[in-house]
Protein backbone atom coordinates (compact mmCIF):
# COMPACT_ATOMS: atom_id res chain seq x y z
CA UNK A 1 0.00 0.00 0.00
CA UNK A 2 2.83 2.52 0.44
CA UNK A 3 4.63 1.82 -2.73
CA UNK A 4 1.02 2.57 -4.35
CA UNK A 5 0.58 5.77 -1.98
CA UNK A 6 4.33 6.50 -2.93
CA UNK A 7 3.74 6.27 -6.55
CA UNK A 8 0.36 8.77 -6.69
CA UNK A 9 2.93 11.37 -4.47
CA UNK A 10 5.48 11.11 -7.71
CA UNK A 11 2.18 10.83 -10.22
CA UNK A 12 0.69 14.26 -7.99
CA UNK A 13 4.45 16.23 -8.10
CA UNK A 14 4.56 15.83 -11.76
CA UNK A 15 1.27 16.93 -12.54
CA UNK A 16 2.25 20.12 -10.14
CA UNK A 17 5.73 20.34 -12.39
CA UNK A 18 3.23 20.51 -15.29
CA UNK A 19 0.94 23.28 -13.94
CA UNK A 20 4.71 25.36 -13.28
CA UNK A 21 5.35 25.10 -16.99
CA UNK A 22 1.89 26.55 -17.23
CA UNK A 23 2.89 29.60 -15.12
CA UNK A 24 5.87 30.01 -16.84
CA UNK A 25 4.83 30.08 -20.30
CA UNK A 26 1.04 32.08 -19.38
CA UNK A 27 0.32 33.78 -21.55
CA UNK A 28 -2.04 35.94 -19.84
CA UNK A 29 -2.59 36.27 -16.88
CA UNK A 30 -5.70 35.09 -15.94
CA UNK A 31 -3.86 31.30 -17.58
CA UNK A 32 -1.04 31.94 -14.92
CA UNK A 33 -3.67 32.02 -12.12
CA UNK A 34 -5.31 29.21 -13.06
CA UNK A 35 -2.36 27.07 -13.09
CA UNK A 36 -1.79 28.80 -9.19
CA UNK A 37 -4.81 27.29 -8.75
CA UNK A 38 -3.98 23.80 -10.07
CA UNK A 39 -0.92 23.32 -8.18
CA UNK A 40 -2.83 24.23 -4.76
CA UNK A 41 -5.68 21.26 -5.52
CA UNK A 42 -2.37 19.40 -6.50
CA UNK A 43 -0.38 20.85 -3.37
CA UNK A 44 -3.62 19.99 -1.06
CA UNK A 45 -3.36 15.96 -2.77
CA UNK A 46 0.27 15.69 -1.86
CA UNK A 47 0.14 17.06 1.29
CA UNK A 48 -2.48 14.66 2.27
CA UNK A 49 -0.57 11.88 0.49
CA UNK A 50 2.49 12.59 2.21
CA UNK A 51 0.93 13.03 5.52
CA UNK A 52 -0.40 9.15 4.79
CA UNK A 53 2.89 7.72 3.99
CA UNK A 54 5.51 9.37 6.28
CA UNK A 55 2.56 9.15 9.28
CA UNK A 56 2.27 13.00 10.06
CA UNK A 57 -1.14 13.01 10.98
CA UNK A 58 -0.70 17.05 11.23
CA UNK A 59 -0.15 17.66 7.45
CA UNK A 60 -3.86 17.27 7.26
CA UNK A 61 -4.23 20.22 9.21
CA UNK A 62 -1.67 21.67 6.61
CA UNK A 63 -4.11 20.18 3.65
CA UNK A 64 -7.31 22.26 5.48
CA UNK A 65 -5.31 25.34 5.58
CA UNK A 66 -4.63 25.38 2.35
CA UNK A 67 -7.95 24.20 0.91
CA UNK A 68 -9.57 27.07 3.04
CA UNK A 69 -7.05 29.42 1.60
CA UNK A 70 -6.34 28.45 -2.06
CA UNK A 71 -9.18 30.07 -3.64
CA UNK A 72 -7.59 33.76 -1.72
CA UNK A 73 -5.43 34.48 -4.11
CA UNK A 74 -7.70 34.08 -7.45
CA UNK A 75 -10.29 36.12 -5.38
CA UNK A 76 -8.11 39.16 -5.35
CA UNK A 77 -7.14 38.37 -8.62
CA UNK A 78 -10.59 38.89 -9.75
CA UNK A 79 -10.77 41.90 -7.58
CA UNK A 80 -8.05 44.10 -8.19
CA UNK A 81 -6.17 41.95 -11.46
CA UNK A 82 -9.26 41.90 -13.83
CA UNK A 83 -11.35 45.40 -13.76
CA UNK A 84 -8.21 46.50 -16.23
CA UNK A 85 -9.42 44.30 -18.76
CA UNK A 86 -13.41 43.74 -18.20
CA UNK A 87 -15.14 47.35 -18.71
CA UNK A 88 -17.39 46.49 -16.04
CA UNK A 89 -20.00 48.43 -14.26
CA UNK A 90 -18.89 47.47 -10.91
CA UNK A 91 -15.48 47.28 -11.67
CA UNK A 92 -15.73 50.97 -12.51
CA UNK A 93 -17.21 52.12 -9.25
CA UNK A 94 -15.63 50.37 -6.59
CA UNK A 95 -11.96 51.85 -7.73
CA UNK A 96 -10.06 54.06 -5.43
CA UNK B 1 19.00 6.51 -3.33
CA UNK B 2 15.33 5.73 -2.24
CA UNK B 3 12.21 6.64 -4.02
CA UNK B 4 11.23 9.65 -1.59
CA UNK B 5 15.36 10.95 -2.02
CA UNK B 6 14.59 11.16 -5.39
CA UNK B 7 11.17 13.23 -4.86
CA UNK B 8 12.73 15.35 -2.41
CA UNK B 9 15.60 16.31 -4.93
CA UNK B 10 12.83 16.68 -7.70
CA UNK B 11 11.37 19.01 -5.39
CA UNK B 12 13.92 21.35 -4.01
CA UNK B 13 14.92 21.39 -8.04
CA UNK B 14 11.53 23.02 -8.66
CA UNK B 15 11.42 24.79 -5.85
CA UNK B 16 14.94 26.55 -6.71
CA UNK B 17 13.66 27.16 -10.14
CA UNK B 18 10.22 28.57 -9.91
CA UNK B 19 11.91 30.90 -7.26
CA UNK B 20 14.81 32.20 -9.60
CA UNK B 21 12.04 32.56 -12.32
CA UNK B 22 10.18 34.65 -10.11
CA UNK B 23 13.08 36.95 -9.24
CA UNK B 24 13.82 37.08 -13.09
CA UNK B 25 10.54 37.26 -14.71
CA UNK B 26 10.28 41.29 -15.47
CA UNK B 27 6.15 41.41 -15.03
CA UNK B 28 5.43 42.21 -11.34
CA UNK B 29 1.97 40.11 -11.70
CA UNK B 30 3.52 36.87 -13.01
CA UNK B 31 6.42 37.48 -10.38
CA UNK B 32 3.70 37.11 -7.82
CA UNK B 33 1.75 34.97 -9.05
CA UNK B 34 4.91 32.60 -9.53
CA UNK B 35 5.55 33.43 -5.69
CA UNK B 36 2.17 32.22 -4.16
CA UNK B 37 2.82 29.25 -6.06
CA UNK B 38 6.39 29.24 -4.43
CA UNK B 39 4.44 29.35 -0.61
CA UNK B 40 2.20 26.71 -1.73
CA UNK B 41 5.54 24.70 -2.62
CA UNK B 42 7.57 25.61 0.40
CA UNK B 43 4.34 24.54 2.50
CA UNK B 44 5.03 21.02 1.11
CA UNK B 45 8.67 21.25 1.77
CA UNK B 46 8.13 22.29 5.24
CA UNK B 47 6.10 19.13 5.84
CA UNK B 48 8.40 17.01 4.42
CA UNK B 49 11.49 18.54 7.11
CA UNK B 50 8.83 17.21 9.85
CA UNK B 51 8.26 21.33 10.58
CA UNK B 52 4.61 21.08 10.37
CA UNK B 53 4.09 24.20 12.26
CA UNK B 54 6.12 26.26 9.67
CA UNK B 55 4.50 24.53 7.03
CA UNK B 56 0.96 25.41 8.41
CA UNK B 57 2.32 28.99 8.96
CA UNK B 58 3.19 28.95 5.66
CA UNK B 59 0.05 27.66 4.12
CA UNK B 60 -1.50 30.30 6.20
CA UNK B 61 0.26 33.52 5.04
CA UNK B 62 1.97 32.76 1.98
CA UNK B 63 -0.68 30.56 0.31
CA UNK B 64 -3.41 33.02 1.54
CA UNK B 65 -2.98 36.15 2.95
CA UNK B 66 0.50 36.92 1.16
CA UNK B 67 -0.98 36.39 -1.91
CA UNK B 68 -3.73 38.76 -1.58
CA UNK B 69 -1.10 41.52 -0.29
CA UNK B 70 1.02 41.11 -3.12
CA UNK B 71 -1.74 40.94 -5.88
CA UNK B 72 -3.19 43.88 -4.59
CA UNK B 73 -0.12 45.72 -4.69
CA UNK B 74 0.95 44.32 -7.95
CA UNK B 75 -2.34 45.77 -9.56
CA UNK B 76 -1.98 49.04 -7.74
CA UNK B 77 1.74 48.95 -9.56
CA UNK B 78 0.17 48.55 -12.50
CA UNK B 79 -1.93 51.17 -12.81
CA UNK B 80 0.93 53.75 -12.12
CA UNK B 81 3.43 51.84 -14.86
CA UNK B 82 5.93 54.63 -14.58
CA UNK B 83 7.39 52.63 -11.91
CA UNK B 84 8.65 49.76 -14.09
CA UNK B 85 9.44 52.18 -16.94
CA UNK B 86 12.06 53.68 -15.09
CA UNK B 87 14.98 51.10 -15.40
CA UNK B 88 18.43 52.04 -12.89
CA UNK B 89 21.17 52.62 -14.57
CA UNK B 90 24.17 49.95 -14.78
CA UNK B 91 25.89 50.66 -11.57
CA UNK B 92 23.27 50.47 -9.69
CA UNK B 93 22.38 46.87 -11.02
CA UNK B 94 25.75 45.77 -10.71
CA UNK B 95 25.90 47.09 -7.15
CA UNK B 96 22.85 45.32 -6.37
CA UNK B 97 23.92 41.64 -7.98
CA UNK B 98 27.35 42.41 -6.08
CA UNK B 99 25.92 42.82 -2.93
CA UNK B 100 23.15 40.34 -3.36
CA UNK B 101 26.24 37.65 -4.06
CA UNK B 102 27.64 38.65 -0.66
CA UNK B 103 24.85 38.06 1.31
CA UNK B 104 24.35 34.54 -0.23
CA UNK B 105 27.81 33.79 0.14
CA UNK B 106 28.02 35.05 3.83
CA UNK B 107 25.09 32.85 4.51
CA UNK B 108 26.28 30.14 2.64
CA UNK B 109 29.35 30.37 4.51
CA UNK B 110 27.87 30.47 8.10
CA UNK B 111 25.84 27.66 7.07
CA UNK B 112 28.67 25.51 6.02
CA UNK B 113 31.00 26.62 8.86
CA UNK B 114 28.33 25.16 11.63
CA UNK B 115 29.44 22.98 14.19
CA UNK B 116 28.43 19.47 13.57
CA UNK B 117 26.43 18.49 15.39
CA UNK B 118 24.59 21.95 15.26
CA UNK B 119 24.29 23.83 18.99
CA UNK B 120 20.83 23.13 19.55
CA UNK B 121 18.34 23.56 22.83
CA UNK B 122 15.44 21.51 21.24
CA UNK B 123 16.37 18.51 23.78
CA UNK B 124 16.00 20.78 26.69
CA UNK B 125 12.68 21.76 25.71
CA UNK B 126 10.99 18.48 25.06
CA UNK B 127 12.62 17.70 28.70
CA UNK B 128 11.02 20.13 30.21
CA UNK B 129 7.71 20.27 28.59
CA UNK B 130 6.05 18.65 31.66
CA UNK B 131 6.40 22.38 33.38
CA UNK B 132 3.52 23.41 31.19
CA UNK B 133 1.44 20.65 30.72
CA UNK B 134 1.53 21.00 26.96
CA UNK B 135 2.95 18.64 24.85
CA UNK B 136 3.46 20.80 21.74
CA UNK B 137 7.39 21.82 21.88
CA UNK B 138 7.04 24.52 19.50
CA UNK B 139 3.73 25.73 21.75
CA UNK B 140 6.29 25.90 24.37
CA UNK B 141 8.78 27.42 23.30
CA UNK B 142 6.47 30.46 22.11
CA UNK B 143 4.45 30.69 24.81
CA UNK B 144 6.58 29.43 28.15
CA UNK B 145 10.20 29.50 27.59
CA UNK B 146 10.39 32.38 25.31
CA UNK B 147 7.20 34.10 25.93
CA UNK B 148 9.10 37.57 25.99
CA UNK B 149 9.90 36.94 22.22
CA UNK B 150 6.50 36.15 21.24
CA UNK B 151 4.98 39.40 23.44
CA UNK B 152 7.21 41.39 21.74
CA UNK B 153 6.17 40.14 18.69
CA UNK B 154 2.61 41.06 18.95
CA UNK B 155 3.97 44.94 19.95
CA UNK B 156 5.48 45.15 16.74
CA UNK B 157 2.00 43.97 15.24
CA UNK B 158 0.45 46.86 16.88
CA UNK B 159 3.41 48.94 15.63
CA UNK B 160 2.86 47.60 12.07
CA UNK B 161 -0.51 48.19 11.97
CA UNK B 162 -0.06 51.99 13.53
CA UNK B 163 2.48 52.55 10.42
CA UNK B 164 -0.37 51.54 8.01
CA UNK B 165 -2.57 53.74 9.69
CA UNK B 166 -0.21 56.75 9.79
CA UNK B 167 -0.54 56.86 5.79
CA UNK B 168 -4.83 58.25 6.00
CA UNK B 169 -4.68 61.17 4.42
CA UNK B 170 -6.17 63.97 7.68
CA UNK B 171 -9.53 64.20 5.92
CA UNK B 172 -10.14 60.39 6.33
CA UNK B 173 -8.51 60.12 9.54
CA UNK B 174 -10.63 57.69 12.23
CA UNK B 175 -12.65 56.80 9.14
CA UNK B 176 -13.27 53.06 7.35
CA UNK B 177 -10.18 51.27 6.30
CA UNK B 178 -10.21 50.73 2.32
CA UNK B 179 -12.37 50.93 -1.04
CA UNK B 180 -16.27 49.72 -0.10
CA UNK B 181 -16.40 46.59 -1.92
CA UNK B 182 -19.82 45.79 -4.18
CA UNK B 183 -20.69 42.14 -5.58
CA UNK B 184 -23.36 41.39 -7.17
CA UNK B 185 -25.50 39.73 -3.80
CA UNK B 186 -26.46 36.53 -5.78
CA UNK B 187 -23.07 36.00 -7.29
CA UNK B 188 -20.85 33.13 -6.99
CA UNK B 189 -18.08 35.56 -4.25
CA UNK B 190 -21.41 36.35 -2.41
CA UNK B 191 -22.54 32.62 -2.34
CA UNK B 192 -18.52 31.91 -1.51
CA UNK B 193 -18.59 34.16 1.03
CA UNK B 194 -21.79 32.86 3.09
CA UNK B 195 -20.48 29.24 2.51
CA UNK B 196 -16.73 29.15 3.51
CA UNK B 197 -16.51 31.41 6.74
CA UNK B 198 -18.20 29.11 9.08
CA UNK B 199 -15.54 26.48 8.24
CA UNK B 200 -13.21 28.69 8.08
CA UNK B 201 -14.05 29.99 12.03
CA UNK B 202 -14.55 26.06 13.01
CA UNK B 203 -10.96 25.38 11.44
CA UNK B 204 -9.51 28.48 13.08
CA UNK B 205 -10.61 27.55 16.11
CA UNK B 206 -9.32 24.37 15.96
CA UNK B 207 -6.04 25.22 14.78
CA UNK B 208 -5.99 27.41 17.93
CA UNK B 209 -6.98 24.24 20.37
CA UNK B 210 -5.00 21.31 18.79
CA UNK B 211 -1.87 23.91 18.94
CA UNK B 212 -1.44 23.15 22.70
CA UNK B 213 -0.60 19.08 22.01
CA UNK B 214 -0.22 18.98 17.85
CA UNK B 215 1.18 21.48 15.44
CA UNK B 216 -0.78 24.66 15.22
CA UNK B 217 -1.61 28.06 17.22
CA UNK B 218 -2.52 31.36 17.86
CA UNK B 219 -0.92 32.79 14.75
CA UNK B 220 -2.12 29.95 11.99
CA UNK B 221 -5.64 30.20 13.40
CA UNK B 222 -5.89 34.30 13.77
CA UNK B 223 -4.37 33.89 10.05
CA UNK B 224 -7.23 31.95 9.40
CA UNK B 225 -9.98 33.95 11.12
CA UNK B 226 -8.76 37.10 9.56
CA UNK B 227 -8.65 35.20 5.84
CA UNK B 228 -12.68 34.58 6.61
CA UNK B 229 -13.09 38.44 7.98
CA UNK B 230 -11.65 39.87 4.60
CA UNK B 231 -13.36 37.37 2.76
CA UNK B 232 -16.69 38.92 4.13
CA UNK B 233 -15.44 42.61 3.31
CA UNK B 234 -14.29 41.80 -0.10
CA UNK B 235 -17.84 40.09 -0.88
CA UNK B 236 -19.03 43.05 0.57
CA UNK B 237 -21.45 41.53 2.84
CA UNK B 238 -20.05 43.24 5.89
CA UNK B 239 -17.61 46.82 5.72
CA UNK B 240 -14.66 47.40 7.29
CA UNK B 241 -15.33 49.39 10.51
CA UNK B 242 -13.74 52.62 11.40
CA UNK B 243 -10.64 53.05 13.12
CA UNK B 244 -11.55 54.96 15.94
CA UNK B 245 -14.18 52.31 17.35
CA UNK B 246 -13.13 51.75 21.00
CA UNK B 247 -14.18 47.73 20.72
CA UNK B 248 -11.71 47.69 17.68
CA UNK B 249 -8.90 49.29 19.54
CA UNK B 250 -9.36 47.41 22.49
CA UNK B 251 -8.79 43.88 20.69
CA UNK B 252 -6.24 45.20 18.91
CA UNK B 253 -3.95 45.79 22.24
CA UNK B 254 -6.07 42.78 24.41
CA UNK B 255 -3.54 39.71 23.44
CA UNK B 256 -0.68 42.21 24.18
CA UNK B 257 -2.01 43.93 27.40
CA UNK B 258 -3.51 40.24 28.51
CA UNK B 259 0.71 38.89 27.96
CA UNK B 260 2.11 42.27 29.53
CA UNK B 261 -0.05 41.55 33.16
CA UNK B 262 0.74 38.34 33.47
CA UNK B 263 4.01 38.73 32.92
CA UNK B 264 4.31 41.51 35.17
CA UNK B 265 1.97 39.38 38.08
CA UNK B 266 4.57 36.91 37.64
CA UNK B 267 7.36 39.50 38.56
CA UNK B 268 5.34 40.27 41.62
CA UNK B 269 4.35 37.19 42.70
CA UNK B 270 6.39 34.54 41.06
CA UNK B 271 10.00 33.97 40.15
CA UNK B 272 10.31 36.20 37.51
CA UNK B 273 8.78 38.00 34.29
CA UNK B 274 6.37 36.30 32.48
CA UNK B 275 6.70 33.12 35.20
CA UNK B 276 3.85 31.29 35.05
CA UNK B 277 3.06 28.99 38.54
CA UNK B 278 3.17 25.11 36.96
CA UNK B 279 -0.31 24.38 38.56
CA UNK B 280 -2.03 27.74 36.58
CA UNK B 281 0.51 27.36 33.06
CA UNK B 282 -2.22 25.71 31.16
CA UNK B 283 -4.88 28.01 31.96
CA UNK B 284 -2.51 31.29 31.68
CA UNK B 285 -1.45 30.31 28.06
CA UNK B 286 -4.57 29.38 26.78
CA UNK B 287 -6.50 32.49 28.25
CA UNK B 288 -3.26 34.59 26.23
CA UNK B 289 -3.74 32.53 23.47
CA UNK B 290 -7.51 33.37 23.33
CA UNK B 291 -6.80 36.85 23.51
CA UNK B 292 -3.82 36.55 20.74
CA UNK B 293 -6.50 35.11 18.64
CA UNK B 294 -8.05 37.83 18.30
CA UNK B 295 -5.69 40.47 18.03
CA UNK B 296 -3.95 38.83 15.52
CA UNK B 297 -6.85 38.11 13.10
CA UNK B 298 -8.10 41.74 13.79
CA UNK B 299 -4.27 43.45 12.98
CA UNK B 300 -4.09 40.51 10.05
CA UNK B 301 -7.29 42.23 8.64
CA UNK B 302 -6.88 45.67 8.88
CA UNK B 303 -3.38 45.37 7.82
CA UNK B 304 -4.50 43.86 4.41
CA UNK B 305 -7.85 46.23 4.58
CA UNK B 306 -5.08 49.59 4.24
CA UNK B 307 -5.08 53.12 5.33
CA UNK B 308 -8.52 54.55 6.15
CA UNK B 309 -9.32 56.33 3.61
CA UNK B 310 -12.85 57.04 3.86
CA UNK B 311 -14.01 59.86 6.50
CA UNK B 312 -16.29 58.01 9.06
CA UNK B 313 -18.89 61.13 9.05
CA UNK B 314 -20.85 60.90 5.89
Amino acid sequence: MTEFLTAAVGFVLAMLALGLVSILRGPGDADRMMATQLIGTGGIAALLLLGTVADVPAAIDVALTLALLATFASIAFVKKGLPRFEADGTASTEGE
Amino acid sequence: MSIATVFEIVLAAVVLGLGIWTIVVRETFSATVGFVAYGLLVALIWVRLDAVDVALTEAAIGGGLGGVLLLGAAARLRDADVMAAETPGKVVRASAAALSVLTTAALAGAVLLLPDPAPTLAPAAVANAWATGLSNSVTNVLMAFRAMDTMLEKVVLLLAIIGVWSLAPDSAWGGRPGPRHQADPDGVLAFLARLLPPVGIVVGIYILWTGADHPGGAFQGGAILASMWLLTIIAGLADTPPVSRRWLRFILVAGPCLFLVVGLVGLLFGAAFLSYPPALAKPLILGIEVAMILTIAATLGLLLAGAPERSAKP
